[in-house]
């Protein structure tokens, strides 16, 4: 199996969020031993943020770290494990809301594509870039 | 004015249901009229020049001036920080909000500081006389996010300011700064915690001017749009407060301090913080909602609960104030309102003129126009988190529509409460 950063290349949808990636020197991070559950934004929910928002963040990058950072949770957590939870405390360190009453979703964002298992931990694919608060 | 509204749920049966189904619209909190148009512009015109000074000033005062005991002259703005660049205007910005404008100090404010309201004179005079920019408005913003900014829910720039990272960097910066001068260092020795204190003031003068870095050009810009015929309603105007709240969301909040030669990170940049999370949000909250009653011509009592007990019920901001009483003395809106006199756009003060007792309540009127203003930034901030933490406006899952709409009827319940100005700015008429 590959790693999570090289499953997220490979997919071909997360350009913008691997370029983050990379940008915010996370490589190292995530391709280590983790575990971790990753909820991995698409392309076109990157594009829905206003115009400007990418661009700063990339000129800042423990900004953008922090940001990133926030769709990150310690461990493998399977859609199966979160459905018994509320609530989930991110790397960033702020709480990220859970609900799977009703499909699967996570803050704000709908989750497109869940347990996609890596080597070190377990992607969901996202459709809305999620923020703190 | 239309109710109507895109969503599919039935009326909402909140008392300001119609500004509700008016943000569900897509709109603002301010009724959309060329008037309130006019209005709202102009004073973001005049509101941005003297922020122009103040958010220099308040870099200088936490970068340069820092502990100095003695800061008669921390308000002589020198040349080196009115010829700074704002990072978002120029050629050199980090990105170009203001289109149009230069990244150092503002013409009408260059010619304000030398001439004033009297005439060309040392700046000493000037400074005495009270002819210039008041910078103490400047600092009531920044003490009311220092007072309140333990318990507002947002960002982590105050819980930072008690870590021991922050002791120790504070620490290196006071000794650096008061080298060679015993008497200082003594009392350092024997109240380090007063001096950590005056620190943490500092940082929040640093996150104010970092903070209203990016309002100034944010302002001119929209005046120049107004001007321009793109920004033709009060929804337009309020979105592009939006698209910018994301766009600057990212800027770094940090607090450096230039000494001698050497630059000291008492909050680096790596901590990453951010102008959205630790410094417009917290300002919102503590400045617009929250700050303190204000001294000198109301009395509250305290033990007949006129005050709230808790913080977080404070309700005295700009949202709230009755302008009238506030006008009529030195206190903290009324010396903004005197700054922004002299910027008005003519059309403004051809406006003021017509209504009222014309130039007799220019400062009362143009206070009730900041509060619209101000009603449609919050407009911004509030759709702003609509927009980064629940749905669009036109989600086609009516689960989600009722986020929206709880969220809407959440932020309005705050203003309930008698004091709020959501009712009057509804008409026209309030003036």
């Amino acid at each position: 199996m590959a790693d999570i950063v090289d499953i997220a290349v490979n997919a071909g949808s997360f350009k913008t969020l691997v370029a983050a990636v990379q940008a915010a020197g996370l490589v190292d991070t995530l391709k280590s031993p983790g575990p971790f559950t990753v909820f991995a934004p698409t392309d076109e929910a990157f594009a829905q943020l206003p115009p400007g928002t990418i661009h700063t963040l990339l000129q800042n990058i423990p900004q953008l770290a922090r940001i990133l950072t926030y769709h990150v949770v310690p461990g493998k957590l399977m859609a199966a494990d979160i459905a018994k939870l509320n609530s989930l405390t991110s790397v960033e360190g702020s709480a990220i809301r859970v609900d799977t009453s009703d499909g699967f979703e996570v803050k704000n964002a709908t989750v497109l594509a869940p347990d996609i298992e890596a080597d070190n931990g377990v992607i969901h694919v996202i459709n809305r870039v999620i923020l703190m608060g | 004015m239309t109710t109507a509204t895109a969503t599919k749920l039935p009326p909402s049966q909140h008392e300001f249901a119609e500004v509700i189904h008016r943000l569900e619209a897509g709109g603002a909190m301010l009724p959309d009229s060329p008037e309130n148009l006019m209005q709202i512009i102009g004073i973001y015109k005049a509101y941005a020049v003297p922020m122009d000074f103040y958010w220099r000033d308040l870099l200088y005062i936490a970068e340069r001036v820092f502990l100095n005991p003695f800061p008669f002259f921390k308000y002589f703005l020198p040349k080196e920080y009115l010829d700074l660049h704002n990072h978002y205007a120029g050629d050199d910005a980090d990105l170009r909000v203001w289109q149009k404008g230069e990244a150092s100090a503002h013409p009408e404010l260059l010619e304000f500081m030398e001439k004033g309201k009297t005439f060309k004179m040392p700046k000493l005079f000037h400074h005495l006389w009270h002819d210039r920019v008041n910078m103490e408005f400047a600092e009531a913003c920044m003490r009311a996010m220092l007072w309140h900014g333990r318990d507002m829910g947002w960002g982590k720039f105050d819980a930072y300011l008690d870590t021991p990272e922050y002791k120790a960097a504070a620490d290196k910066a006071i000794k650096a700064y008061f080298k060679g001068n015993p008497v200082m260092l003594g009392m350092y020795k024997m109240f380090p915690e007063m001096f950590i204190e005056q620190v943490r003031q500092l940082s929040y003068y640093s996150n104010l001017g970092l903070f209203w870095e990016v309002m100034a050009p944010v302002f001119f810009e929209m005046s120049d749009r107004y001007d321009s015929g793109d920004i033709k309603s009060v929804p337009d105007a309020m979105n592009f407060l939006v698209n910018g709240i994301f766009a600057m969301a990212g800027r770094p909040i940090y607090h450096h301090v230039y000494i001698g030669d050497e630059m000291y990170e008492i909050i680096p940049k790596s901590c990453g913080f951010t102008w959205l999370y630790e410094a417009a949000l917290p300002y919102v909250e503590a400045v617009f909602y929250r700050t303190a009653p204000f001294r000198g011509t109301k009395s509250y009592n305290a033990q007949v609960k006129q005050v709230p007990e808790d913080q977080k019920d404070f309700h005295y901001g700009i949202l709230y104030a009755d302008v009238f009483p506030v006008g009529t003395a030195g206190i903290p809106p009324t010396l903004l309102m005197q700054d922004m006199l002299h910027f008005l756009p003519n059309y403004l003060v051809d406006y003021y003129q017509q209504h009222c007792r014309g130039e007799d309540d220019m400062l009362i009127q143009l206070g009730i126009s900041f509060q619209r203003s101000m009603y449609c930034v919050t407009s911004a901030v509030i759709q702003a988190l609509r927009t980064a933490l629940l749905y669009p406006l036109d989600d086609p899952n009516p689960k989600h529509l009722e986020a929206n709409r709880e969220f809407f009827e959440s932020q309005l319940n705050r203003f309930k409460r008698p004091e709020a100005r959501l009712r009057d700015i509804q008409s026209p008429d309030y003036r």
